[in-house]
């Protein structure tokens, strides 16, 4: 029995339903009855109970696509901030797919202090110390372009439903877009003003993300910003 | 202000309140930029303000818990919070405020998601008329959903205390004063477990009782306007 409506607000203790449901993130269970643990909207789908946190920071989860800085580095490997409470370590084999003989090769030519890295989030264990692997095609090292940072409980607005806010972004923008699941936003393109009409465009999607009708509104910004032209 | 003959008159308080009546309250969600979560409360005169920073990484590295995040607390009055200078910096009192407060609102949290790292939540009275660390208890809970901290529920903290003989809710600085007692209660209002309360004075075991009455009713009260504050922020708004 549910308590609550689909993509209802949903503050910390408030009562969603009572029975046999999966119980996923941002909710718990007592007994029979599961409630919210954070403040969100709740993500009914069957008998999954979901909520989708409204804030919060990043937290790491096998899988996800997160874009790191590297911050220090050590003898087989470095280490990225993640914009998250967590570090993440990359080895250089999870880096460059093969073996690595680490009395040959210096392995500072790979990455150094500062480098920006999109990577994938390969395996969190219990005490959150997570290995990041960047070997698939298009991740390791990025060259070129410009970093946003947008709260990471704001990344699906920028996803937006099936990816139709980041369609808009790229096609409208006439940019590429990396999204981190960290909330960190590679932007690569070849006009410097598109790029910074889509850099706009995210500050607004985090400001705006609680008011409907956003990706119309983006599509409006960007288009207005386009066929003001110039240089 | 001199000691007055009577603190209860005709049933009414030196600030016009029944007695069973809660000062004005007034609570808002997410009110500073730079911090992940804040809440800003009003409880009479009392004007606190909390904000929560974290999960992050803790340092000292050597206070990192490798199985669970650690709760920091800080209340702090501001110098100019009380009629006569309050010295800066941490005291006796404060020391042992931030200490319960940490302790009321420790048990809510589900800190064990988040190993080695650490939450901080920083209480700043900005004035106070008597149970401040009761409104920053309520603030800081506020703050903490604000941030995204999962929790099990809310916590609702009040004073209640008794004066000319008379059990009563929410307690003024001068009712502190030249009352006979007074009581702080925080507690997870839904399944009404206590998690605070401390007690200065005495009270006999129906006057506890009656006055733990009084408090469960407030606290459901306050706990009503905690969430409104949070809905408040949070509501999607429809396009203007």
């Amino acid at each position: 029995m549910l308590y609550i409506q689909n993509r209802e607000l949903v503050v910390p203790g408030q009562l969603i339903a009572e029975g046999g449901y999966n119980v996923r993130e941002g909710a718990y269970r007592e007994g029979k009855q599961v409630y919210a643990s954070v403040v969100g909207l709740a993500d009914l789908r069957g008998q999954d109970i979901r909520i989708i946190p409204l804030q919060g920071r990043y937290i790491p989860k096998p899988g996800d696509v997160v874009i790191g800085v590297v911050v220090d580095s050590y003898y087989s490997g470095w280490i990225l901030d993640m914009n998250s409470p967590y570090m993440g370590n990359l080895f250089v084999s999870d880096l460059l797919r093969r073996k690595v003989d680490l009395v040959r090769e210096d392995i500072s030519q790979y990455l150094g202090m500062g480098d920006v890295v999109v990577a994938n989030v390969k395996d969190v264990d219990e005490r959150m110390r997570v290995q990041l692997e960047a070997g698939e095609p298009g991740m390791g090292r990025v060259k070129g372009g410009k970093l946003v940072e947008v709260s990471p409980a704001k990344v699906p607005r920028v996803i937006g439903r099936k990816g139709s806010m980041l369609n808009t972004l790229q096609d409208v923008g006439e940019c590429r877009l990396r999204v981190g699941q960290n909330g960190r936003i590679m932007i690569w393109g070849k006009n410097p003003r598109m790029i910074n009409a889509v850099v706009e465009a995210l500050l607004m999607i985090e400001r705006e993300a609680h008011i409907s009708g956003l990706t119309d509104r983006v599509h409006l910004m960007l288009e207005k910003i386009k066929s003001e032209g110039g240089e | 202000m001199k000691k007055p003959e009577k603190l209860i008159v005709n049933g009414e308080r030196l600030d016009g309140r029944a007695p069973d009546e809660l000062r004005p309250l007034k609570i808002e969600a997410g009110i500073l930029e730079r911090a992940d979560g804040s809440a800003y409360v009003e409880l009479g005169a009392n004007k606190v303000l909390a904000a929560v920073y974290g999960p992050r990484e803790m340092h000292p590295r050597h206070r990192q818990q490798p199985d669970t995040a650690v709760l920091r607390c800080r209340y702090n009055m501001a110098p100019f919070s009380v009629d006569e200078r309050k010295r800066p910096g941490p005291d006796r009192r404060s020391v042992e405020i931030s200490k319960v407060t940490r302790e009321a609102l420790e048990s809510v949290l589900f800190l064990e998601l988040y190993p080695r790292s650490v939450i901080d939540v920083f209480i700043e009275v900005l004035q106070a008329d008597a149970g401040t660390r009761t409104a920053g208890i309520n603030a800081a809970a506020v703050a903490l959903a604000d941030a995204g901290v999962p929790m099990r529920d809310m916590v609702s903290s009040v004073a209640v205390g008794k004066i000319d003989d008379t059990i009563v809710l929410d307690l003024t600085k001068d009712e502190d004063q030249w009352g006979t007692t007074d009581m702080p209660i925080a507690m997870v209002p839904r399944k009404k477990l206590i998690t605070l309360l401390q007690m200065d004075g005495h009270f006999t075991k129906e006057e506890f009782e009656q006055a733990l009455d009084l408090a469960f009713k407030a606290c459901e009260q306050i706990y009503g306007m905690q969430r409104q504050a949070l809905r408040e922020k949070y509501a999607i708004k429809q396009e203007e």
